[in-house]
This record gives C-alpha cells, sequence and structure tokens, in this order.
C-alpha cells in the first residue's frame, strides 16, 4: 500500500452525486430516444449509422462519468480510447464488406 | 552539477520515472487493460454479426429476420405484439444498476460503509433481475412460436437450436446465443465479485483497510458489462 500514498489523486467533482443523477437521465433519455427512431425511420444504413452514433454517444457518458474516465489524468483515456477508435473503424469496414459478400453471392 | 541539475528536471516530466503517468494505481490500471481486451473480445463477436448480418442484405431465400417480429414477447401479456418493451426494460434495469454502482463507489469515497453495503446489495439486485430477464428472453427464442416454420424436409420446427430455427438463418440464431449468452455470462461472473464486494463491505474489510478502492475496481467491471449491453442492444435489436 505504500506505493499509493504518492500518487497525486484525481478527485471526483463536489457534486458527483447531482453528475450521477443527471447521467442516468440522459442515459435513459437517450434509450427513448432509440426506441421511437426505430419505429419511426426507415430501414437504411444511414439509420444504423445513426444509432452507432447514438451508441458512442451513451458510451461518453458512461465510461466519462460512471467509469470516472473525465476526472482522469488525459493519458489513461489515450490509451483506452485509441484503440476502441480503431475497432469501430474495423467494424464499419465489415459491415460494407459483408454488403459486397452478399453481392458476389 | 549543471548536469545532476537538469537530471532532475527531466525527471519532473509525466513519462521522466519515479511515479505513474497515468496517476492511478497499479489495480486500477491493470483492471482498465483487463476490459480493453474484454472490450476487443466483445467487438470480434460484433464485428462477426455485422459481417454476416450484412452479408444476408437483398437475401430473399433465407432473409435475415426483423427484429420486432422476434422478440415481440412481454411476461403475462401472452399473444400481444410488443415489440422491443422487454429489451429496453432490460436496458433500464442494467443502467439503473450502474447507477447504483456508481453511488456505491461515491459513498466509498465518503467513508459510508452502510451506504456503500446498501448501494451494492441494489446493483446485486438489478444484475439478478437481468439475468432473471433474459432467462425469460432465451426460453421465449427456445421455446418459440405455437405456428412454427416448415423446414425444407417436412418437419416444422419451433423456436430455436443451434442447428436451425424458425426465425431466419442458422447464423441468427447461433449469433443470439453466443453474443447475449457471453454477455450474460459477464454479468453472471459480474453479480459474483459484487457478492464477494458486498460481504467483504459488510465485514468491514475495505473499513479497516482505509479506503474502498476495491469497490471502484469491480465498478469499473459492472459500468463495462452496462455498456457492452448498450452496444449489444444496438446490434443485435435495432440494427
Amino acid at each position: 500500500m505504500e506505493h499509493t500514498e504518492h500518487l497525486e489523486h484525481t478527485e471526483p467533482p463536489k457534486d458527483m452525486k447531482a453528475q450521477i443523477w443527471k447521467t442516468f437521465w440522459i442515459l435513459l433519455g437517450f434509450t427513448i430516444v432509440d426506441i421511437g427512431l426505430y419505429f419511426i425511420l426507415p430501414s437504411n444504413m444511414g439509420k444504423n449509422i445513426l444509432f452507432i452514433f447514438l451508441g458512442v454517444v451513451k458510451a461518453y457518458f458512461i465510461v466519462g462519468v460512471f467509469m470516472h474516465m473525465k476526472f482522469e489524468r488525459k493519458w489513461l483515456p489515450y490509451l483506452i480510447v485509441t484503440p476502441m477508435v480503431l475497432v469501430i473503424y474495423l467494424i464499419t469496414l465489415m459491415i460494407i464488406e459483408g454488403g459486397y459478400t452478399s453481392f458476389v453471392r | 552539477m549543471s548536469n545532476a541539475t537538469t537530471l532532475t528536471a527531466e525527471k519532473k516530466g509525466i513519462w521522466g520515472g519515479g511515479r505513474s503517468p497515468f496517476s492511478v494505481s497499479y489495480g486500477k490500471l491493470m483492471m482498465w487493460v483487463f476490459l480493453l481486451s474484454d472490450a476487443f473480445t466483445f467487438s470480434s463477436l460484433l464485428v462477426a454479426y455485422g459481417f454476416i448480418r450484412y452479408s444476408f442484405h437483398g437475401n430473399t431465400v433465407t432473409p435475415w429476420p426483423s427484429p420486432d417480429h422476434v422478440f415481440n414477447h412481454f411476461p403475462f401479456l401472452h399473444g400481444m405484439h410488443l415489440p422491443l418493451m422487454f429489451v429496453s426494460l432490460m436496458t433500464f434495469i442494467l443502467i439503473f444498476s450502474s447507477v447504483t454502482m456508481v453511488l456505491a463507489v461515491e459513498a466509498g469515497h465518503r467513508m459510508a460503509k452502510k451506504e456503500v453495503a446498501n448501494y451494492m446489495l441494489l446493483t446485486i439486485l438489478g444484475g439478478i433481475g437481468f439475468l432473471s430477464c433474459q432467462a425469460w428472453e432465451w426460453t421465449q427464442f427456445i421455446t418459440g412460436t405455437h405456428e412454427g416454420k416448415e423446414l425444407f424436409n417436412g418437419i416444422i420446427m419451433h423456436g430455436a437450436n443451434l442447428h436451425s430455427n424458425e426465425y431466419g438463418p442458422t447464423a441468427f440464431g447461433d449469433l443470439f446465443f453466443i453474443v447475449t449468452g457471453f454477455h450474460g455470462f459477464h454479468v453472471f461472473s459480474g453479480v459474483m465479485i459484487n457478492i464477494t464486494i458486498y460481504l467483504n463491505v459488510v465485514a468491514g474489510t475495505y473499513e479497516k483497510r482505509g479506503h474502498y478502492e476495491m469497490v471502484e475496481k469491480v465498478g469499473l467491471y459492472w459500468h463495462f458489462v452496462d455498456l457492452v449491453w448498450v452496444f449489444v442492444f444496438t446490434f443485435y435489436y435495432l440494427i
């Protein structure tokens, strides 16, 4: 336990509780928007990209506030977020590639 | 002499050594690295889903089923067409258990033992609630509809197994089982870990240790499970 003592701890903000509840309402709102859009919009690629974008927005709030990432030193977010950005790029590429496979079949 | 002073000046940089450049404890950093590797595993499943899903795009022989015709059941409301309602309830339960988890972490910063224990208990109940919902969802999926679907060899197929299902291509059922099953297994492990931590909190282990960092670490894991569900929900039920 000795080495943890001289870590400059990144303290959570004073109004953490208020922020938690605010984030909860934002997440709930986005989920309801998701379901609403599912029934309103016609099914196409643009809708899928919109849903993935909304998923990333929700991920920002969960990782940022719930997982405390917003209040950490900047190198930790860089370490975690950079690979995931590349992964989302890969998912997009594979969805497009799947479309070509369907064409070849 | 001047050399020595420049050396000490350099050591003050973030990557100069002598301190953590991330300013988090070893355990928390390793939890983040584990979560990153776990995120890769889930991403590979979602990559496979996206690829296979769109390789059926425009396929009229074995079309990929629309989720609102498969997942349209709700407990106690038999025979009604209620697409996505049950899975939205599951999403709500998991997000809410994430909130109680982060409230437990917040109470841990204030060393409020009783509050931490109560919020941990609520989180465990949320996790069990989610798992029960998923068990019901799986039962519906496996049992299937009353009508079923006639396969090419004349057998009427009800529900789903790993070889065939009444909803669409075999891959649809298989991907449902592996993606939601792997996530459900994570939720199950999370509930088990949460129970361990809850018992430790009640026993006063962290009170004696002087900090509630273990609660923060399992909190990271639990939020990750919630985060993955956001994407499983997006990919499997919305797209």
